[in-house]
């Protein structure tokens, strides 16, 4: 049976504690945490060690700022990377699996206006190589994992697929980097879901759910028992972390998702 | 992926990764090809057990193998043995498209205008896969209109059996290619082969040696004259009442097959507001036609009739295909006994030289434990007397035969066939309906075949006539009331001595020369 988790923003409560109680009661089995930028995760440290204390199962962290690795400009690149590697650092601290980052969010699309980036493919696949790989030591010394979201081609023109990212993971070598699959983004990227997981599957390390439209799993249309079905064929057994927005009742919409998996096939 | 195939396959775990493995690799995005290398295309009766397995991986895609399968149903009904894929280069497999010509020579049958498909047809399992499929999730089914699409299209082809494929005019559908009861070079079709007249080895090539060995393949001149028989039918417009049907046989695979998937048809009909009736009076006629025309009682087995054959007809060769009526609700006990002594007697050897039953007697003179459909064991056959065993109320045989399929599947690397004394893996591997009939015996160890419980149901809302042997079988799942199926079968007794039709005509009607129906 595959572990599921919600990101903390879409539980109800006031503290980490009370998001447990009612992760808990909906039948998750981890909270995936939010890491905005400025060291903000590494300043919540007092609250995380008493959650932590307190019994919160917190494997994951997924990084919530608006610039990222793969920036047009080297000064936020630079930042990224360190708020990443202190992220990671923290995750590590929890006792946690890893931390997920895409390449850029939000930066352009190659399939809108003006459709070609600003610097060429060679350039940024340097840019991308080494940033995974100062990243990827840092999560080996700390003894975590960093996991490398492919995004839809409207939000990253540079990491779509599961196929991209496994060839960047080969060339920098290092096992602590992995790739953190979105059912949401490889519906719209994957020829055929299922069988990139199977592909790909040495190289997955985490899995974050939503449906076809983003919102929680069981709101759209993916073929959830062919993908979670192909998770099981890998031996997978990360979490898989709900990083989605909510339609009707949110408190409803977030308690029906781990029923909705495990009846799905999770 | 092999670590995936050489994980430990002999655990459950291993044995339903190992299978969902192949089954995920062989999807093609509307259906599953059997073969990545043999098979490059979408095949009629591996479709519905694909389908089978699909079930418990993904209903959706299980519903899309049948869906896109009749979608290239042809306007008389028939439902294609191939549905090739255009992306496919000619000679990756043969016959190709350009040999069998559908959407040209077939236009006046209603061959489809865009797809490209063989002539020829496999044996209906498509109503039973339909309705396994739609048990496994109702909801989505329902959602779909899944069973609703399809049920019209499957009473057609179902009609298409009963009406133009009853050659013998007993009450049978008849095939008219050894390809079409599946079993490709059965030794059963070599005496009606030998009466046709192989065409020339310069005229066409095979592709099927180039992916398999050719001693586990059949033979150039077997090939020969499936090819002559082929186009001929090809050069009749596929039209059954002009072709010249050189070889006209009545299976018991085949006939079973359309009972069981009848029975389903039945089902379907009541859960989308049709009418259940007429099915399963068909059903019922086709029982007591397969009795009376396909039992040997004598050698305790079902035989194939050669419609061109003098005499009765019933060719003397111990197929399995004689076997798979034990998934046939409602045989008389005595029939349901003697099938059981034949399964596990010297013939076929279950659970004593043989863990899967092989396809051909083990004492035959034709037997060769390593050709195809002379003597391998297959497993989408051992899958239906896994569950003809426990419709017949033989669980405990049943529960041996599930754990030799599900180890020699997985042992195998899910292979075509295996030999069946030493289990060898034979034909192409990562075979689909292997893994796919894998996947549905660790899914369901309780049947949900379309037996007794769900038929019964049907059947219960008939007149109640008394329960007699006929229906010992049934009786044996002691949680379902038995059904009822009208005389003569009911009479119980064997019956081996042919009973008079008035409706079918002294003379043979190929025999004498008289255009079928």
């Amino acid at each position: 049976m595959l572990k599921t988790a919600a990101q903390e923003q879409l539980l109800p409560g006031n503290s980490l504690q009370e998001k447990w109680e009612f992760a808990q009661s909906a039948g998750y089995d981890a909270i995936e945490l939010r890491a905005k930028g400025d060291f903000h995760f590494r300043d919540r440290l007092p609250e995380l060690r008493q959650a932590l204390a307190d019994g919160v199962v917190m494997p994951t962290v997924c990084v919530e700022m608006l610039h990222f690795f793969g920036a047009f400009d080297a000064e936020l690149r630079r930042d990224a990377i360190e708020q990443l590697k202190s992220q990671l650092s923290v995750i590590a601290e929890l006792g946690g699996r890893g931390a997920q980052t895409p390449a850029s969010y939000g930066m352009f699309s190659r399939r809108l206006p003006p459709f070609e980036p600003p610097r060429g493919e060679a350039e940024e696949r340097e840019i991308l190589l080494s940033g995974l790989a100062e990243m990827g030591e840092h999560a080996l010394r700390e003894g975590v994992t960093l996991y490398l979201e492919p995004l839809n081609r409207y939000e990253d023109h540079m990491v779509n697929r599961l196929a991209q990212a496994a060839e960047l993971i080969k060339e920098v070598g290092l096992d602590s980097v992995r790739i953190g699959i979105d059912s949401y983004h490889m519906n719209i990227e994957e020829a055929d879901p299922a069988a990139a997981i199977i592909e790909y599957a040495p190289y997955i390390g985490h899995a974050q759910v939503s449906d076809s439209n983003r919102f929680q799993p069981g709101a759209g249309h993916l073929d959830w028992p062919a993908w979670l079905g192909a998770l099981h064929t890998i031996g997978y057994d990360g979490y898989l972390a709900a990083e989605c927005r909510l339609t009707g009742d949110p408190a409803t919409a977030v308690r029906s998702v781990p029923g909705f998996l495990r009846r799905s096939g999770a | 992926m092999t670590e995936l195939l050489q994980a430990p396959a002999t655990t459950r775990d291993g044995a339903w990764r190992g299978a969902a493995e192949v089954l995920i690799g062989n999807w093609t995005g509307t259906s599953t090809v059997p073969s990545r290398s043999l098979y490059p295309h979408q095949w009629s009766w591996d479709s519905a057990f694909l389908a089978i397995g699909w079930r418990h991986l993904s209903p959706r895609r299980a519903q899309r193998e049948l869906e896109s399968l009749l979608g290239a149903q042809w306007g008389d009904g028939r439902v294609p043995h191939i549905v090739f894929n255009p992306s496919v280069p000619l000679g990756a497999y043969f016959p190709s498209p350009d040999f069998w010509r559908s959407s040209a020579a077939g236009a006046g049958r209603g061959a489809p205008a865009t797809v490209e498909t063989s002539g020829i047809v496999q044996p209906p399992v498509h109503a039973l896969a339909a309705l396994l499929v739609h048990e496994a999730d109702p909801e989505i089914s329902r959602r779909r209109g899944f069973l609703t699409r399809l049920y019209p299209r499957l009473a057609r082809w179902h009609d298409y059996l009963a009406r133009r494929r009853d050659l013998g005019r007993g009450g049978l559908a008849a095939v008219v290619h050894p390809w079409e009861p599946g079993m490709d070079n059965s030794p059963c079709w070599d005496g009606p082969l030998a009466r046709i007249e192989p065409a020339e080895p310069g005229t066409f090539r095979r592709a099927d040696l180039d992916h398999g060995a050719a001693t586990d393949r059949p033979t150039d001149l077997d090939y020969g004259r499936y090819v002559r028989l082929a186009a001929e039918y090809r050069d009749a417009g596929y039209d059954d009442a002009a072709a010249p049907h050189g070889f006209a046989v009545e299976d018991p695979n085949f006939n079973a097959l359309f009972i069981a998937s009848e029975y389903a048809l039945a089902e379907i009909a009541a859960e989308v507001g049709a009418a259940p009736a007429g099915h399963l009076a068909r059903a019922e006629r086709l029982t007591r036609a397969l009795l009376d025309r396909l039992w040997d009682a004598e050698a305790g087995v079902f035989r194939c009739r050669d419609l061109h054959a003098g005499g009765d007809g019933l060719i003397p060769e111990t197929s399995v295909a004689g076997l798979v009526p034990l998934i046939v609700p409602g045989l008389p006990g005595p029939v349901v006994d003697a099938l059981l002594r034949t399964l596990t007697g010297p013939h076929f050897a279950l659970g004593d030289r043989t863990g899967l039953a092989p396809s051909y007697d083990l004492r035959g003179h034709a037997f060769d434990p390593s050709r195809y459909w002379r003597g391998p064991a297959w497993f989408n056959i051992n899958w239906l007397i896994e569950r003809g065993l426990r419709l017949q109320g033989v669980p405990e045989r049943a529960d041996a035969l599930r754990s030799a399929f599900l180890r020699s599947a997985a042992g195998s690397g899910y292979a075509e066939y295996v030999d069946p004394l030493t289990g060898e893996p034979r034909g192409a591997r990562r075979f689909g309906w292997t893994a796919a009939l894998t996947l549905d015996l660790l899914g369901s160890v309780s049947p949900t075949f379309a037996g007794p419980r769900r038929l019964a149901r049907h059947l219960a809302a008939r007149p109640h006539r008394p329960s007699t042997s006929s229906t010992r079988a049934i009786r044996a799942h002691a949680d379902a009331p038995s059904p009822k199926l009208s005389a003569p079968l009911e009479q119980g007794g064997t019956p081996s001595t042919p009973r008079p039709d008035p409706q079918r005509s002294e003379r043979h009607p190929l025999a004498a020369g008289e255009e079928p129906r």
